[in-house]
């Protein structure tokens, strides 16, 4: 049968089940178990090809441009671990059937069955290993469902929950380790990778591969110190521990490594790690399991010493070892799935599993016991048994194997696991199904049915067969031996048989024996001793683990993210700072081209004005009125260098800026307390600091490279300098560039702070309408206000310095073109003279002269800048082309006049209109009812014959 | 001419004028009762115009003088774009109408800020990146805040916003360096200049900042500061769309400049995107462990998978960027499921967001919890799931490009990641019984969002949809 139809059987099978539930149990257990067979049957069809040598691949495309493709391969390893996930599958659904009680699902139970059994059989006949990680994973996912399948008991969540955990993450990193491996050998077939033994092992990466598969694998299959999770999945129904936990899921640590072994095995690193590992495991699994007083724990525990020795076998990196481990995973197998099956049977009918409440079942359901005494014998190494004869072999390949100095260390512990072992086989015998019946039983024990016991039935006599007569399997344990070794060794010439001599494992074998009946005749006072020692449980360390990582996670996060803005600045500017370090470090630097400038005196003095006001501020910052003060020394001074560094029109556009916003902020400064709330600690400030130095320092450093070098291009000013007067008609470069220039980018600025002054005063109208209305008019100011609310002397200065004010703003502007200035500027400072009048005279007073609208001069403003553009297409030019002629109108000399005028108008009323418009909404709110606005420009005025105002406050 | 650059960019047209005259009609009419047809255009001309350039055929086309790219690149971006915008449209309107902050700005926002990027995955010169990442930030922010009478929702608008405008100053900066040490602003030209002159520390001063910029909005760490705050204090719709179609947009315009303009100096950024990449996916593995709120988890969340994106970007090679639009395409629709669900999650009719409330909830909605439960495994990577693939991509991509130990780094994650994506899976399967918990039932509409990306997730292993050779066509017009 085609490979891939042998894994997809399963797969499509799973509907089955669903669909069948319906149609009664036995339909459905049926419909399963035709499935089953029907892969093993199919697998079975290849069996002739394989032993006549051959390696049957199959291959289709999947996702090529990614490696991975649907690559099945089926050599002697692989089926030999998908007969037994096969045919141990097909016992444990006849096992299943007769096990699921009524109430239970088993539809549901038996889809997840079978897409584990699809899972596990792709594993096998995976030729590609990115295949293989696909269906490692659904392993893993099926398994959770599997073990989590009685949801209502609280265990199995837990069980369920530590099981994913701990597989789920060891099959994340396995995928690392794959990645890995694919790409030393070029190829993700392990067909291909098998063949590049010393390509891998020399390889740099060869050690963080094998770690990170090794990681895969050891989670898998329960090693230490993973080994932890097993036990505790226990809670699951039995049939789905005797398959997964016994024969299949947890064996899939095992392949994965005989998969790899010629390609991983052999090196030193190998060998430490694995058989260590090994070792550890065989041996506290066996401890640990002859206390538990489940049986399933008992058994679980077993296992996982049993996979342990398993693991050591194939550590050793010897041919010998091989051997030994394909025979025990055949033997294993056979007896642990009876084992649990058997333990089933007694919880199924005693409704207990606790071996304390057990004893004496011999008598009550001999069937059960007879089966379960053979398959514990085989456990415990007993001649006759076929777990003897593997466990011999282990023995003496413990001789050979030599760790950490000692010759002796390796076999004594191998005679010490293999003795508990012993001993808790014994125990689960005697404790169970020997001694006085009891009339204590929370069930009626009695045998099951046929359906319940013939699968361990069939197994144990397996066991039987295989212990007598060794020789019947020794073609198939070598032909897949010989499959895992791969060709790095020849199969070993040893044959298989119950006799080999007086030999020294055999002694050991003897003592093992013998020490475990002692054990067990010692178990009261063993397990007193046992539970009076203090030792740490698994399942504990596993949950501290994972809540001290929670906590450090929570740590973690609460440092980085308090919901601080300060800290993220923080956080930002650092990274900043770094990526510019490593930017400095990394990059050629162009070389100085510019030596600095000497510094005169004014400089320094700018200079020191300018870092004492700065310095002077952030200490003094939390003092509004101080800051805000300070901020305009900062801004006189830098007008004062951008003129110094000859920016003229820089230097005039800031100073007005500087005005107007100072004053904008003056406004504000009403309705805010004097002081900002004190913020943090000395230590934090200190943090700050260093960031804010940090920061300001790489700036500076920046800054002072920059301008020594030179710009690899040509500056574009040049060609601004060398055009502005041939094209634009101006020898300001600064205001043919915003008018002609860029004319289009001044167009669109304008407009957005047209649109900005509209949404300002559409803002402050909103909340004068709203609630906040209120809360302006109740507002009583913390200060007494100044008596003389309009002063004399200001009025009069103000109206006198109007004219003046105005007609410098059109000299300003009429002078832009060619000289210093420009229509920015100009409105500006007219903008700033009305303001003037505002602030001197009041608003009422002030409004009611002005007769044109705010949003009217903004209004005109954009739409003469536009025209002005517009106007190029009459002389066939595109939009905002300007040109510009020379007249003369005695008695004037000859001037220019550019269409730029009429543009750089536009931009002087937007200017104004929004500067203006603002103002005067920020102005409103400071408008109070109860007080009217004096109808008079001054409270004081001389030449008024009536009385003073009386105003609030005055007194 | 300018005839021809502007049927270039006509489907940007079409958008901005139709959320335009939406706008306006909506103002002088009925307002906010027209909010939910507003909602249903807007997804409509959404995915028609996702259809008109996805049929717009393979030829690149460039436009104003090169400022305008319309390649197969940017053509598998938008698409991706305007159908998770769509997506997330369509999933919000339930919910936002039965909170009563359904506003008509809502679409046209987003429509707004749809235009800004799809001029960003388009961009071929500084200029046009810049505005078109403006536009979108600028619609952003006003999004974020749409509930204005949360705290938490105007909290998260702010802090977007200051720290968006810083990043956008350094990427001014770093655009001006660029500008000042080659000469020009068209990415065309700054490749030929930086071939032409070698970088000097200047340029790699620009080069720099501009990465720190871009890093922001895709909130790579350290620049994710904003991301849990804002996806925790946004309305939730608004967090579904934060983290799909921007960050579709951010990730295709970084890869964009990284080529297009830089692609000659591979290895001057190569090391900082790697160094982002490492920080965002540990990060985000890690700081989601702790947290109880499904919103700021995925935040988390969408750090780390920015991270594993810009892991392909590291690459620096073609097989890279096809990995990255392919990790980006399923980290979309992943998203878009994942918050479909989330936006169904509530408690007596009101939003929950409280990862505890999904404790046992698949005894209550199987269904459900049985997709929710795939579109986590797939988020957390676990094969055979469509998320496996897209981390599979990234990791051999870094991986061919001799970034080993990048890969390792990702796979590490991704294990830790793991982690409390199995977490919400646990809750929901095994957790404990509470009153408390989530009410049953909800939208058909999210319902249908949820159980689509869900069998995606699943139907998708097949062979990803043909998205494969989609992607490397549009990586291969980046690299040209």
């Amino acid at each position: 049968m085609s490979l891939l139809l042998i894994v997809a059987l399963p797969f499509l099978g799973a509907l089955l089940p669903g669909i069948l539930n319906s149609a009664g149990r036995q339909a459905c257990a049926g419909g399963t178990l035709a499935v089953t067979l029907t892969a093993l049957i199919g697998l079975i069809s290849n069996i002739p090809d394989l032993m006549a040598g051959e390696v049957i691949t199959q291959r289709f495309e999947w996702l090529p441009a990614l490696g991975l493709n649907v690559t099945l391969m089926l050599d002697p390893l692989g089926a030999f671990f998908a007969a037994l996930i096969l045919g141990i599958g097909t016992l444990i659904i006849i096992y299943g059937r007769y096990y699921l009680s009524r109430n239970d699902n088993m539809g549901e139970f038996f889809t997840y069955l079978l897409l584990f059994q699809g899972a596990m059989v792709g594993i096998v006949l995976s030729d590609n290993i990115l295949l293989l990680l696909v269906f490692w994973e659904l392993t893993s996912l099926s398994s959770f469902l599997l073990i989590g399948y009685w949801k209502h008991l609280p265990e199995g969540r837990q069980g369920a929950r530590m099981a994913l955990t701990v597989t789920g993450m060891g099959g994340l990193a396995m995928i690392g380790g794959m990645m890995i491996l694919g790409q030393i050998a070029g190829s993700y077939d392990l067909s291909v990778i098998l063949q590049n033994r010393e390509a891998i092992q020399s390889s740099d990466l060869y050690v963080p591969a094998l770690i990170l598969i090794l990681l895969g694998c050891f989670t898998k299959s329960a090693q230490f110190p993973f080994h932890f999770w097993l036990p505790h999945a226990m809670a699951a129904p039995t049939p789905v521990s005797a398959y997964l936990h016994s024969a299949t899921m947890v064996k899939a640590g095992i392949f994965l490594m005989a998969r790899m072994w010629p390609v991983l095995s052999g090196t030193p690193e190998w060998f430490y790690i694995v058989t260590t590992a090994g070792l550890i495991t065989m041996v506290l699994g066996a401890v640990i399991a002859l206390f538990k007083h489940d049986l399933k724990a008992l058994l679980a525990f077993s296992t996982v010493s049993h996979l342990g020795l398993i693991t050591m076998l194939l550590g050793t990196g010897t041919a010998f070892g091989v051997l030994t481990a394909v025979f025990h995973i055949l033997n294993h197998a056979t007896f642990k799935a009876a084992l649990f099956m058997s333990a089933g049977i007694v919880d199924h009918e005693a409704h207990t599993r606790d071996i304390r409440r057990l004893g004496g079942l011999r008598h009550l359901m001999p069937i059960t016991a007879a089966i379960a005494t053979v398959a514990a014998l085989s456990m415990a190494g007993i001649p006759l048994f076929n777990g003897f004869i593997s466990k011999e072999m282990m023995l003496e390949e413990t001789l050979e194997t030599q760790l950490f100095g000692p010759h002796w260390l390796v076999p004594a512990i191998a005679t010490f696991g293999a003795l508990f072992s012993a001993a808790y086989s014994f125990r689960f015998i005697v404790h169970t199904f020997f001694g006085p019946k009891r009339d204590d039983y929370p069930g009626h024990p009695h045998d099951p049915n046929k359906g319940m016991w013939f699968s361990p039935a069939l197994l144990v006599t397996l066991v039987v067969i295989i212990g007598v007569a060794p020789f019947l399997v020794e073609p198939l344990v070598k032909t897949v031996a010989g499959a895992v070794l791969g060709g790095v060794y020849a199969v070993p010439d040893y044959h298989l048989a119950i006799w080999h001599g007086f030999k020294p494992p055999l002694y050991m074998s003897m003592i093992a024996v013998a020490g475990g009946l002692i054990l067990l005749a010692m178990h009261k006072g063993a397990q007193a001793a046992w539970d009076a020692t203090p030792r740490p449980e698994a399942k504990t360390i596993f949950e501290g683990i994972i809540a001290f990582f929670a906590g450090l996670a929570e740590k973690i996060t609460a440092t980085l993210h308090d919901g601080a803005f300060t800290r993220y600045a923080a956080i930002l500017s650092l990274t900043i700072t770094a990526l510019a370090g490593h930017a400095w470090m990394t990059g050629n630097s162009g070389g100085r081209v510019f030596e600095p400038q000497p510094m005169t005196e004014v400089a320094l003095l700018g200079w020191v004005a300018l870092v004492a006001a700065t310095l002077f501020l952030v200490f003094k910052h939390r003092d509004r009125l101080v800051a805000l003060i300070l901020m305009g020394i900062i801004g006189t001074v830098v007008s004062v260098g951008f003129a110094y560094f000859s920016a003229p029109d820089l230097a005039m556009t800031q100073i007005s800026v500087e005005v107007v916003t100072i004053i904008l902020m003056l406004l504000a400064l009403n309705f805010l307390p004097d002081v900002t709330p004190a913020e943090s600690s000395a230590g934090h400030k200190l943090g700050n600091a260093v960031v804010a130095v940090l920061g300001g320092l790489g700036a500076a450093a920046l800054t002072y490279h920059l301008l020594l070098g030179d710009f690899v291009q040509n500056s574009i000013s040049e060609y601004h300098l060398a055009n502005s007067y041939k094209g634009g008609g101006g020898t300001n470069v600064v205001n043919v560039i915003l008018v002609d220039f860029r004319g289009f980018d001044t167009f669109g600025e304008i407009i957005v702070l047209g649109i900005a002054a509209l949404v300002i005063y559409a803002l402050t109208e909103t909340l004068l309408n709203g609630p906040v209305r209120a809360r302006l008019l109740n507002r009583v100011p913390d200060k007494p206000l100044a008596g003389d609310r309009h002063p004399t002397m200001m009025v009069v200065l103000t109206r006198i310095m109007m004219p003046v004010v105005l007609l410098v703003g059109v000299y300003i502007f009429l002078r832009g073109h060619n000289e210093p200035g420009g229509g920015f500027i100009a409105g500006l400072v007219v903008a700033i003279a009305v303001v003037m009048q505002y602030m001197a005279s009041g608003f009422a007073w002030a409004s009611d002269r002005q007769r044109y609208p705010y949003h009217g001069i903004i209004g005109a403003g954009v739409l003469a800048a536009g025209l002005t553009g517009i106007g190029a297409w009459f002389t066939g030019h595109e939009f905002l082309t300007s040109s510009f002629g020379y007249f003369r109108i005695p008695p004037m000399e000859k001037f220019e006049l550019a269409s730029a005028m009429g543009f750089d108008l536009g931009v002087f009323l937007a200017v104004v209109g929004a500067v203006m418009l603002s103002l005067e909404s920020f102005s409103r709110l400071a408008r109070r009812a109860h007080v009217p606005d004096s109808d008079y420009p001054m409270d004081i005025d001389p030449s008024r014959e009536e009385e003073t105002p009386n105003q609030e406050g005055a007194a | 001419m300018i005839g021809t650059d502007l049927s270039i960019i006509l489907p940007e047209i079409v958008l901005a004028v139709f959320a335009m005259l939406a706008l306006v009609v909506a103002v002088y009419t009925r307002k906010d009762a027209l909010a939910p047809v507003m909602v249903w255009a807007t997804a409509g001309i959404f995915v028609a115009l996702a259809l008109w350039i996805a049929g717009g055929g393979n030829t690149t086309k460039v436009a104003f003088g090169g400022s305008f790219i319309d390649d197969g690149f940017a053509r598998f971006a938008k698409v991706m774009i305007l159908v998770s915008a769509a997506a997330i449209l369509v999933m919000s309107q339930d919910f936002m109408a039965k909170r009563g902050f359904l506003r008509f700005e809502y679409p046209m926002l987003v429509a707004l800020s749809v235009v800004g990027m799809m001029v960003m995955v388009s961009a071929g010169d500084l200029m046009s990146l810049y505005m078109g990442l403006e536009l979108q930030s600028l619609a952003l922010y006003v999004v974020a805040s749409l509930r204005r009478d949360s705290v938490k929702s105007t909290e998260a608008g702010l802090k977007y916003f200051v720290l968006g405008a810083l990043s956008s100053g350094l990427l001014l900066y770093g655009a001006s360096l660029v500008y000042g040490y080659t000469g020009t602003t068209l990415f065309s030209g700054i490749i030929g200049a930086v071939e032409g002159e070698g970088v000097s520390v200047g340029l790699l001063f620009g080069l720099v900042f501009l990465m720190a910029g871009l890093a922001f909005k895709v909130s790579a760490v350290p620049f994710h500061m904003w991301t849990p705050d804002v996806y925790e204090g946004s309305p939730t719709p608004v967090t579904a769309f934060f983290a799909t179609a921007p960050k579709v947009a951010a990730m295709a315009l970084f890869a964009r400049l990284m080529f297009d303009a830089f692609g000659t100096i591979t290895e001057q950024w190569q090391q900082v995107i790697a160094f982002l990449s490492v920080l965002s996916m540990f990060l985000g593995a890690v700081a989601a462990i702790g947290q109880t709120n499904i919103k700021r988890l995925m935040a988390f969340s969408s750090i780390a998978h920015m991270g594993f994106a810009l892991m392909g970007l590291a690459a620096g090679t073609a097989l890279g960027v096809q990995a990255m639009l392919i990790y980006m395409a399923i980290y979309v629709t992943m998203n878009i499921g994942t918050f479909a669900f989330i936006l169904s999650m509530s408690r007596d009719g009101q939003p929950v967001t409280d990862i505890a409330s999904l404790n046992m909830y698949s005894k209550k909605e199987p269904g459900r919890a049985l997709a929710m439960l795939v579109l986590l495994f797939s988020l957390a990577g676990v094969p055979p799931l469509v998320g496996f693939f897209g981390k599979l991509y990234v990791l051999r991509a870094a991986y061919d490009a001799g970034l080993a130990w990048l890969a390792v780094a990702g796979v590490v994650a991704s294990v830790i990641g793991a982690f409390y994506y199995l977490r919400l899976v646990f809750f929901m399967y095994f957790g404990e019984e509470r009153d408390d918990g989530l009410d049953a039932g909800g939208s058909p509409i999210q319902w249908a969002f949820l159980m689509v990306s869900a069998v995606i997730m699943v139907a998708g292993v097949v062979n990803l949809f043909g998205i494969e050779g989609i992607a490397e066509a549009a990586a291969a017009t980046l690299l040209q």
